[in-house]
């Protein structure tokens, strides 16, 4: 993947042409690219250049395992966000005008004192880095993210949580205002506030990153701006979107989907190819943007990292 | 132009706008969207299917019932194909391991043998000693909507939105045999 490196020859910020006149350039783009004969290596380009320029300062991830990433546009435009709709596809032109300035998270529970956090403040106190990983959703399909984040552990050390507690709960916005099935008085998609948890140990494992940004840019609102978390070795409903409340517990939070159809997902919802989901299989996943299907991993690939806080737990009870 | 081909022409539509969309447009989920197309498609046609008999005092699309049931069969065919082609990659084994694990699947499969039935028995030499049997497409329905309903993650407005044209035609269609209501 190429990044656009700030240099001494860079344009100046009133040169840069407006993300929305881009956007349409874009579009124009891809119908010229599509009317002619659509090769490949245009689709390609037109993708890259959706690319928005980098705004946050980062420690790249170097991608040891040369994971094949997916391009911006896949990553910003097939997205469950139920607080907008169920539609993957319509979530990104819903979401445009998603208001994440200001915004603040409260950290309360079982800590030493409640507080508040700014986002700006967030974005100052920790230092960010990459963290390519594979995200793979309980409905069957799966990509590769450049997440920009930092790890959820740093955050814990600075709520200072007491030694009661046991388990994170998060909570995301309810904002009838901005999402529209919050507001729907009846045949909501799911309960709202939408709630995911940790636990402990789990909250404490180096690969629990609170997130920030992908492709070097902050997050676009259908991705979960201004801030979520991101845990990789779980089905992608367990990564909690536009966070507000983060609470210590000594009870194991009910999470959402765990609300909505216990029988079919659970607390923990660790990826696992042995243990299929009550209506389909999780065998396989489907790759976006591809054809054909590839095996999912142990733990979505990071067995080694992971599988020693279950170790002696029954995956399939707990599932 | 005849309207039996006008009408194999606007059938024909939805396979014209999947192939766009898969290989011009280049969707990010190709299993899935082939999935949601041609299923939706099919639904929809057996829906239309069932309700022109409804209406055929009011209107008599009676001559082309056929045309569109056959492609309703189509559409269910295409999804089937795409199941054991893209999605089981011709794995047999475990497509019938996981027909017969899934309800969600066996349902969905089984509504396919009923229409694979009457596609096969509407042909002229055998639609006489089988028209009687053509009563299960109202299964084939019942079966189909079950399918599409289940397939979700979570029942959202438009699976609402099915299930009760599904009722409504159910109701429609007994309240006309038992003769309470005479369209």
């Amino acid at each position: 993947m190429n990044y656009i490196k700030q240099t001494s020859w860079s344009l100046s910020e009133n040169l840069v042409t407006d993300e929305a006149l881009f956007n349409e350039r874009r579009k124009f783009l891809k119908l010229g690219a599509a009317l002619a004969v659509s090769t490949s290596a245009v689709m390609d380009l037109a993708a890259k250049e959706s690319l928005p320029q980098p705004n946050l300062n980062f420690k790249k991830d170097p991608n040891p395992l040369h994971l094949p990433l997916n391009d911006y546009e896949q990553i910003t435009s097939y997205n469950n966000f139920y607080e907008f709709t169920t539609s993957k596809k319509g979530v990104k032109p819903m979401a445009r005008n998603f208001k994440t300035k200001p915004w603040k998270i409260t950290i309360d529970g079982l800590v030493e004192k409640p507080f508040e956090l700014d986002m700006d403040d967030v974005l100052k106190k920790f230092a960010l880095e990459e963290r390519i990983y594979r995200f793979r959703c309980v409905e069957g399909w799966s990509m590769v993210v450049p997440w920009v984040g930092f790890e959820l552990s740093k955050l814990i050390k600075l709520a200072k949580p007491l030694s009661s507690a046991k388990y994170i709960r998060f909570e995301t916005l309810y904002d009838p205002e901005q999402f529209p099935d919050q507001k729907r008085d009846y045949l909501k998609a799911i309960d709202y506030p939408y709630v995911e948890g940790l636990r402990m140990d789990e909250a404490m494992n180096p690969l629990s990153l609170i997130t920030v940004g992908l492709y070097g840019h902050t997050l676009p609102p259908q991705n979960g701006a201004p801030i979520r978390l991101i845990v990789p070795w779980k089905y992608g409903f367990k990564s909690i979107k536009s966070i507000v409340k983060i609470s210590f517990t000594d009870k194991e939070p009910l999470n959402s989907w765990q609300k909505t159809a216990s029988k079919e997902y659970g607390f923990f919802a660790n990826v696992n190819p042995d243990v299929d989901h009550p209506r389909w299989s999780q065998k396989r996943e489907r790759p976006l943007g591809k054809f054909f299907k590839q095996k999912t991993l142990m733990f979505n690939g990071y067995e080694k990292e992971v599988a020693h806080m279950y170790k002696d737990m029954d995956l399939r009870k707990f599932f | 132009m005849s309207k039996q081909l006008s009408l194999v022409l606007v059938l024909l539509i939805p396979l014209a706008f999947l192939i766009y969309m898969l290989f011009v447009h280049e969707v990010d989920d190709p299993i899935k969207y082939i999935y949601t197309l041609t299923g939706g498609t099919a639904i929809t046609l057996l829906y239309i299917t069932t309700t022109i008999s409804m209406f055929k005092k009011a209107v008599n699309l009676i001559k082309y019932r056929r045309t569109v049931g056959l492609f309703s069969f189509f559409y269910a065919f295409l999804h089937m194909l795409n199941f054991i082609i893209l999605d089981m990659e011709l794995d047999l084994a475990s497509a019938v391991k996981e027909t017969l694990d899934k309800p969600f699947i066996y349902l969905g499969m089984s509504a396919f043998f009923i229409l694979l039935f009457m596609a096969i028995t509407s042909l002229r030499v055998l639609f006489s000693d089988f028209y009687k049997y053509h009563k299960v497409i109202y299964l084939a329905l019942l079966l189909i909507t079950i399918h599409f309903v289940m397939a979700q993650k979570a029942l959202a407005i438009d699976q609402w939105f099915y299930l009760l044209i599904m009722i409504t035609i159910g109701i429609f269609k007994f309240l006309q045999r038992t003769k309470l209501l005479n369209i």
